[in-house]
């Protein structure tokens, strides 16, 4: 069907319009991170800086251990995808696949678990943590984060698994495979999409956590994630926000990194041609 | 290959039974087909001779060896899916060669096999190629492929054909048939179409509401339905049916007494089916006459409907015109609405008992 071009500039505009909403922030923390700090307070504010900092992000980061908390967040994330995937994977495939007394209601329990927010489950994981001596430990965040990550990738996979047919794993199986083989060998392999999904959205929620970091990591400074490390540069009598910016945008990057890495496998269709 | 004995299985699902008491024995080599409407049992029949689904009770044998409770790749038997169920993210090879590998076969002789298998099924031009850039007959054969490469000692096919369009079905069913023939192997083959099960089976087992109905060659099911329901599945247009009744060996039927051939002892009402290519226009044995309501012509022979008192439509046949079909030879033009002459020989008739509905 061709477009008419009232319909072409409704839609152009709407595009317009929605990556004007995203990317303004973006935008504006890359122009905060530019600015002199007279210029930062200016009204109106500029959109541009006159003479743009760039000398800034050196300046950072020698003088804050950015390293060392990307180091940090990338721990805590890596190991709360592996956990959570390993976790919800077994979870997602069980739900899908097998029919069990009370497995959708089950199903449902977990998910509630997603709808309880960070601040009502700190204090018991707090309690619990301290208990084993983990307080300060980037461990903390593995398991914490694992907790509010498992309940909706579990959900995620679930629904994935259940877009793959049942007849492949059943010709794996007639083939010689047990049933965990034919998870690994036809299942695992066909859902990749599915699964670089469930795990984009698991190292992103790990990624962008304060709340939990902020409650058992505060008296490790050795420990401290990004987000973490950069709310200390907030200072009690001045705050320099375009310090705060720079260092946002090296936090970022990270993340846009990985989303480039993950986006060809994001691809679905993968198993087309498996059916008709 | 071997013969396949299964010895009263029957499946469950706590208080519905979708497979009664079923027992077989399929020699080797057999090519046999289960057939039935939809939720008739086969295809459950089917995944529990290939361990996919567990019997709620019975035995089943494959040579001398008990299968019943062995897991589907320990009973060494392959299976084509309806879908296919290839797998999307190999290669036809790898898919081929997939249940070899699984059972440890050594690299250079998996090769070997699936070149052989390849060439049996032509498909050695797309060996390097993914299940999606095939066709729907391709993705059959490939399946196909998989099957054969193990050389196993049966194959189970379920419903292979039906995803295909209508002329590349004929063919894949002549090539099946001819793959059977070569290869011999014990073929246990379900599906819903007829005429598959006419044309490819050594013999045919119809089923229905979990029951088996009638077990026996394609003709003699043709020729010697057991009950209403196999005469009415087996036959395309189906089984005319009517509600009659029976004295002293007279028929009182299409406006008229019959008198029967055979000698037959029952009284009172009985269902008589007869087919729709032995009605013939004009005068016959018995003869009466019709106004058709509709004629469908397809070349060189027509389809007339028409109506008769006692008419009875079979189970599961489509009820459009809601009376009876005849199957004539004849190229010329019959206009809907004017009477026609149809003859038959009572000797064709077929008796059934009007509560149970079998043959009489």
């Amino acid at each position: 069907m061709k477009r008419t071009f009232a319909q072409s500039l409704a839609l152009y505009a709407t595009v317009i319009f929605t990556l004007l909403m995203i990317l303004f922030p973006v935008y504006w923390l890359v122009v905060t991170a530019l600015s002199t700090t007279n210029e930062l307070y200016r009204l109106p504010p500029t959109f541009w800086p006159t003479d743009p900092q760039w000398d800034i992000f050196a300046r950072v980061w020698a003088a804050k251990p950015i390293l060392m908390w990307l180091w940090n967040s990338m721990l805590a994330a890596v190991g709360s995808v592996a956990l959570s995937m390993l976790v919800s994977v077994s979870a997602g495939y069980a739900l899908s696949r097998y029919s069990m007394r009370g497995g959708a209601t089950m199903g449902l329990f977990v998910l509630t678990a997603k709808m309880l927010p960070a601040t009502l489950l700190v204090i018991p994981l707090f309690s619990i943590f301290s208990s084993f001596g983990l307080i300060g430990s980037l461990w903390t965040l593995v398991l914490a984060h694992s907790t509010m990550i498992i309940p909706f990738a579990t959900w995620m996979l679930k629904g994935y698994f259940d877009t793959i047919p049942k007849e492949l794993e059943q010709a794996a199986m007639v083939d010689g495979c047990s049933p965990i083989g034919a998870m690994v060998r036809v299942v695992l392999p066909i859902a990749t999409p599915g699964l670089a999904a469930t795990a984009l959205y698991a190292f992103v929620l790990s990624w962008a956590d304060y709340a939990y970091a902020r409650t058992f990591l505060v008296n490790s400074p050795d420990n401290w994630t990004a987000n973490l490390g950069i709310t200390t540069m907030q200072g009690e009598y001045v705050t320099y926000w375009n310090d705060i910016s720079a260092a946002s945008v090296f936090i970022a990057l990270p993340i846009i990194a990985i989303y480039l890495f993950l986006e060809r496998y994001l691809v679905g269709g993968l198993t087309a041609g498996a059916e008709k | 290959m071997a013969n396949i004995s299964i010895r009263n299985v029957s499946k469950s699902y706590g208080a519905l039974n979708v497979l009664r008491p079923f027992s077989l024995e399929i020699e080797n080599g057999e090519f046999v087909v289960l057939v039935g409407p939809s939720g008739c049992g086969k295809s459950t029949m089917l995944k529990i001779l290939a361990g996919l689904e567990p019997a709620t009770e019975g035995q089943i044998f494959i040579g001398d060896r008990e299968v019943t409770d062995l897991a589907p790749g320990d009973r060494d038997i392959a299976m084509v899916f309806q879908n296919y169920a290839l797998y999307p993210h190999l290669t036809v090879r790898q898919n081929i060669g997939f249940g070899l590998k699984m059972r440890g076969t050594d690299k250079t002789e998996i090769d070997r096999r699936v070149d052989d298998a390849a060439r049996i099924l032509e498909v050695t031009p797309y060996l390097d190629r993914k299940p999606k850039d095939l066709s729907g007959g391709q993705r059959q054969r490939v399946a196909l492929g998989r099957a054969i490469v193990r050389q196993p000692q049966a194959f189970l096919m379920d419903e292979p054909l039906s995803n295909l369009d209508a002329k590349l079905r004929v063919h894949m069913r002549a090539e099946i048939g001819a793959l059977h023939k070569r290869i011999g192997v014990t073929t246990v083959y379900v599906t819903h179409d007829q005429v598959e099960a006419m044309t490819m089976a050594d013999r045919v087992v119809i089923m229905q509401g979990g029951l088996i109905q009638q077990i026996a060659a394609p003709d003699e099911l043709f020729n010697n339905p057991a009950n209403l329901f196999v005469a009415g599945f087996i036959g395309s247009p189906g089984m005319n049916f009517l509600n009659a009744e029976l004295r002293d060996g007279q028929l009182t039927a299409f406006g008229q007494q019959i008198s029967l051939p055979r000698a037959t002892t029952h009284q009172g009402p009985v269902v008589v089916g007869l087919r729709p290519e032995h009605l013939t226009l004009g005068e016959g044995p018995v003869t009466f006459s019709v106004r058709p309501t509709l004629v469908e012509s397809l070349g060189s022979e027509k389809y007339v409907y028409f109506e008769a008192e006692g008419a009875r439509i079979a189970d599961g046949e489509d009820s459009k015109s809601k009376g009876l079909i005849a199957r004539v030879s004849h190229s010329g033009a019959l206009p809907r609405n004017e009477e026609i002459r149809l003859g038959f020989d009572p000797a064709q008739l077929y008796l059934f008992n009007f509560k149970t509905g079998e043959r009489l």
